[in-house]
């Protein structure tokens, strides 16, 4: 059984009087452990997509299948719960919180659990151990480089034990020997069992993955 | 780290923001809590003052006959019969419930005597109350000072050609003139007055009194109440309120509580806005923090908890910022509001709770609405912002 299923989904949107498609009856069938590249030109549709997969923007049509569950089925606050379970997103703009220090940020998803301070320092400061910023955890977010900031929304992303790992031009902002960091991180992580979706427009990052997905006009467009 | 943990944070952190919103609550709690002590000092200090100035209570003899009339009141027979009030009386009006309330107790007799061949009235009084009754008296020369000392009303002198420190023979008995009076237009300007026990004294009327004069301090409680228990105590007198008197100094005290009511409610919905405006600039610019926590798995109820936590920081410390500095204004402004005298400076703690409940009410109202959008913000707006 895979890990995710799409089924003939579609998301339009309304512009002005036109009604426009931005993913297009798509269906997709992604086992667990797997490293995912989606990639195409801009708007077609690749962010869209991973923004249903997130639970974050509900189909027009068609169903978003994880772990056999159908996640826009659920109620809202489910819903919540099973991103904070399942998934972890990782951002172009590292989208930090800024007043916060690495530590602090690394834990705003740990915030509404039920572990106590300790185990949640442990598990803060392993998961920093992961990325190579355990020195840093007391940093406020300006005080770092960009592939630091990165690292720290990895760990972000990290921090729930995450069965997905949802990453939206992660290595946009960082220049090419970071970004070669940054994928290093994600192929370690598919080595722990991870499942990752990245959606980029770098070619290079094909070699790392196990099946590459290319969409054009918000249709699957071929792949291998 | 909890969710209340971001909250502190956050005002922590973002120091300029959390000052806006503490300063936008602030100034109106320390408006309000100024307004409030300035006002019931001021209150109070006026119905006192108004209280002690002129009588409100007076207490005339029961009568069947015609009465004699003093300043519009009846005076009963005065002159005439011997149903007259007694100086057990005072001591009676002292038992009432409400005697902390008099404020003054003016006992009077009247008798009339022919001076330089015309009649004249004479008003036996005790000069320590008489003249803390009527502060509107201007003397010309002194306030008498011992027994055989008078005071002269101003038609009473120009009629009989009195002048200060002359002696005139009343009874056989010699007075100096220590003052005459202003013109007061009233019908004090027709008596001459004495002191009451001289008088009791030359009338041959020991324990008599002809009308009792109160001033009773109503800032707190009902002239009627005082009215009522005197008439209880006193069953063969008359006791009448002056309404007039109560009705304009309530008129006057409550006019100013209307003034103060009216001034904060504009600093309250003033610093509404500036709260409102405030918060939900806040949550627009934090649109993209809010995308991110729904990323993580934050539910509505989460993102409204941090907002609230947020804003009732904000509110308590602006709520006790706002009490300590609005006594203070109070105690600094109070002096110069001051017309007779010093205002003495009292505050209630129950300012406290009501500047901070106030200051609550005010921020959690206000953010109400900005913290419900941002709860509710749909994922994918927030996730443009990404």
């Amino acid at each position: 059984m895979s890990l995710i299923e799409i089924e003939n989904v579609s998301k339009e949107y309304k512009s002005g009087t036109e009604i426009v498609a931005a993913v297009n009856n798509i269906s997709l069938e992604i086992d667990r452990g797997q490293f995912i590249t989606i990639m195409g030109e801009s708007g077609s549709g690749k962010s869209t997509l991973l923004t249903m997969l997130g639970g974050l923007s509900v189909p027009t049509k068609g169903k978003v299948l994880i772990d056999d569950l159908n996640i826009y089925a659920l109620p809202q606050n489910n819903l919540s719960d099973f991103r904070r379970e399942y998934l972890g997103f990782v951002f172009q703009a590292f989208h930090l919180i800024p007043y916060l220090t690495v530590e602090e940020n690394v834990m705003v998803p740990l915030a509404i659990g039920d572990l106590n301070r300790q185990q949640k320092r442990e598990i803060v400061h392993a998961t920093l151990d992961k990325v190579h910023l355990k020195n840093k955890s007391k940093r406020l977010i300006n005080e770092l480089s960009g592939g630091e900031q990165q690292r720290v929304a990895i760990a972000r992303a990290l921090i729930n034990d995450p069965l997905i790992i949802l990453a939206d031009e992660p290595t946009g902002n960082l220049d090419s020997k970071t970004s070669e960091d940054i994928m290093d991180i994600f192929g370690f992580l598919v080595e722990e069992g991870k499942t990752i979706l990245l959606v980029t427009h770098n070619k290079d990052y094909q070699a790392y993955a196990n099946k590459n997905i290319f969409l054009k006009d918000g249709k699957l467009d071929g792949g291998n | 780290m909890k969710i209340y943990s971001i909250a502190f944070q956050s005002l922590r952190r973002r120091k300029a923001k959390t000052i806006f919103l503490i300063v936008g609550l602030f100034l109106s709690v320390a408006s309000v809590v100024t307004l409030i002590t300035v006002s019931e000092n001021i209150n109070k200090s006026v119905a006192i003052n108004l209280d002690e100035f002129g009588a409100n209570i007076i207490i005339t003899p029961k009568s069947d006959q015609l009465m004699i009339n003093y300043g519009g009141l009846s005076l009963g027979e005065v002159s005439f019969n011997n149903s007259q009030l007694s100086e057990n009386d005072l001591q009676k009006i002292n038992t009432i419930k409400n005697r902390k309330n008099l404020s003054i107790i003016s006992p009077k007799l009247f008798e009339t005597v022919n001076l330089k061949g015309k009649n004249v009235l004479i008003a036996g009084v005790r000069f320590s109350d008489e003249l803390k009754l009527k502060k509107w008296w201007i003397i010309n020369g002194r306030s008498p000072l011992s027994p055989n000392n008078l005071l002269v009303g101003s038609n009473s002198a120009e009629a009989l050609h009195i002048k200060i420190n002359d002696t005139l023979l009343i009874k056989e008995q010699r007075f100096v003139v220590s003052g005459i009076l202003s013109n007061t237009g009233s019908q004090d300007d027709a008596l001459i007055f004495m002191d009451i026990l001289t008088a009791r004294t030359l009338f041959h009327k020991p324990a008599k009194l002809s009308i009792i004069e109160m001033a009773a301090l109503c800032y707190d409680c009902p002239i009627e109440d005082i009215v009522s228990q005197t008439a209880s105590v006193l069953p063969t007198a008359n006791v009448t309120p002056i309404k007039q008197n109560i009705e304009s100094k309530m008129m006057a005290v409550h006019s100013f509580e209307r003034f103060s009511l009216g001034i904060s409610l504009v600093m309250l919905v003033t610093s509404f806005l500036i709260v409102f405006a405030n918060v939900n600039a806040s949550v627009t610019e934090r649109t993209k923090e809010i995308g991110i926590f729904k990323s993580v798995g934050y539910r509505k109820s989460h993102i409204l908890k941090i907002i609230l936590t947020e804003v009732i920081a904000a509110s308590l410390t602006a709520g006790l910022l706002g009490f300590i500095v609005g006594v203070s204004v109070a105690k600094l402004v109070l002096p110069f509001l001051s017309m007779h005298g010093l205002i003495s400076f009292t505050y209630n703690f129950t300012t406290l709770p009501i500047a901070v409940l106030l200051s609550l009410f005010v921020g959690i109202t206000a953010c109400i609405y900005p913290a419900i959008k941002a709860s509710r913000l749909d994922p994918t707006v927030a996730f443009r912002f990404i």
